[in-house]
């Protein structure tokens, strides 16, 4: 154990801390909108409620039914082999795409508005654009993959199919963010640096490695954290196009916790299932956010 | 008027626990400010940060441990605040 030695925190009794109070608004909101709502989960988690009168404590037992069942278990890693699948393919094609984005001249704002383009639509939406676009019949992507190069494509019937439309559909949502965010960060080097590599005749990758990529460190850093957070919660686009299937192939932990709140009205398993998801979205995010804040020090 | 959150009472001393922690937590900053420094975690932690890293290792345990074995959850508790000591010690 090493000492760091005196933190600014450490002179908090003498200074005037008053200015407290102005979080209150944020703390009131905060639970009414989370504190509150999280509790009565906690307490729909260990009891088996019929009306609020009628109801049976059952301690951890939904706890035990949610983490051995397999569908759940199987749905947790069909999640996270698609939030690895989207990090993987997003963040390369985003940087990729910042890197050729114009850096002045009037096809800036051209390219911005292009490339932001996809983040403008609402999620639905999306999902709808792509349920018709995928489609073999009447579909534009669809039909073309099944006649151009004559694979046999129907994300309705084959498992594969449905997942490559909905991985291929969240990059098609989403890279524009890393792209944005990486775009800035690049914007953000300062000019010097580019001419002592045009001096030193150093190659377009060499700039790229040595000069852009470490300088992006903190934008990618979000990029990242942003991205698997959104794609590890995907609901809104799978749920439309595919529905979680066909079978179970795209039904990832949202759906599946909604079918079993919404659908089947078992609000205890679901809300051992809700505590379960939400103790491990939170430890990635403190993960990142550890990694975020402290990794300069 | 709290009849739609179907209190029961081992959650009630729950969450009566943690917000107690809070408040011990908050005295003891008053009486002795928190310093920062490195443990086995390798972060710079003052003591909340440890708290918090230790509750939240605790609900991994326990969530672990009810995953796999059928064993008494009171030992998963014990082993939980095992770890939530020896975090807040030497982390």
């Amino acid at each position: 154990m090493t000492e760091v030695g005196e933190e600014p925190r450490a002179d908090l009794k003498r200074r005037n801390n008053r200015a407290w109070w102005l979080v209150l608004p944020v703390v009131v909101s905060v639970a009414f909108t989370a504190v509150i709502p999280l509790m009565t989960v906690v307490n729909f988690s260990v009891q088996d409620v019929f009306t609020p009168s009628d109801r049976i404590f059952v301690g951890l037992e939904w706890f035990r039914s949610i983490t051995r069942d397999p569908e759940v278990r199987s749905a947790f890693v069909r999640t996270l082999l698609f939030s690895a699948q989207v990090l993987l393919l997003e963040i390369p094609l985003g940087v990729a795409l910042a890197v050729c984005m114009p850096r002045r001249g009037v096809w800036v704002s051209v390219a911005l508005v292009l490339v932001a383009l996809p983040l403008l639509i609402p999620w639905n939406v999306v999902g709808t654009i792509w349920q018709i676009f995928a489609r073999g019949d009447i579909g534009l992507g669809g039909w073309a993959v099944n006649h151009v190069p004559g694979v046999d494509f129907n994300y309705t019937l084959d498992s594969t199919d449905a997942w490559i439309t909905v991985l291929v559909m969240d990059v098609w949502h989403w890279t524009p963010l890393v792209a944005l965010l990486a775009y800035a960060g690049l914007r953000s080097i300062p000019e010097p640096y580019f001419q002592a590599a045009q001096i030193d005749a150093a190659s377009a990758w060499a700039t790229f490695r040595h000069i852009q990529l470490p300088r992006l460190r903190g934008v990618l850093t979000i990029a990242i954290l942003l991205r698997f957070m959104d794609s590890f919660m995907i609901y809104t686009e799978p749920f439309v196009v595919t529905g979680g299937g066909p079978g179970n192939a795209t039904s990832f932990l949202s759906i599946l916790l909604s079918k079993i709140a919404v659908g089947q009205f078992d609000l205890g398993p679901a809300g051992a299932f809700s505590l379960l998801y939400f103790l491990f979205v939170q430890i990635l995010c403190y993960v990142f956010f550890t990694v975020l804040t402290r990794s300069g020090r | 008027m709290f009849e739609w959150m179907v209190w029961t009472v081992p959650t009630a001393l729950v969450f009566a626990g943690l917000a107690l922690l809070l408040v011990a937590m908050a005295v003891w900053a008053r009486l002795s400010p928190p310093v920062a420094r490195r443990g086995f975690l390798r972060i710079e932690t003052d003591r909340g940060d440890r708290l918090y890293i230790g509750l939240i290792s605790a609900a991994v345990v326990l969530a672990g441990w009810i995953a796999v074995t059928d064993l008494s959850m009171w030992l998963a508790l014990g082993c939980a605040l095992l770890v939530v000591v020896v975090i807040g010690i030497w982390g």
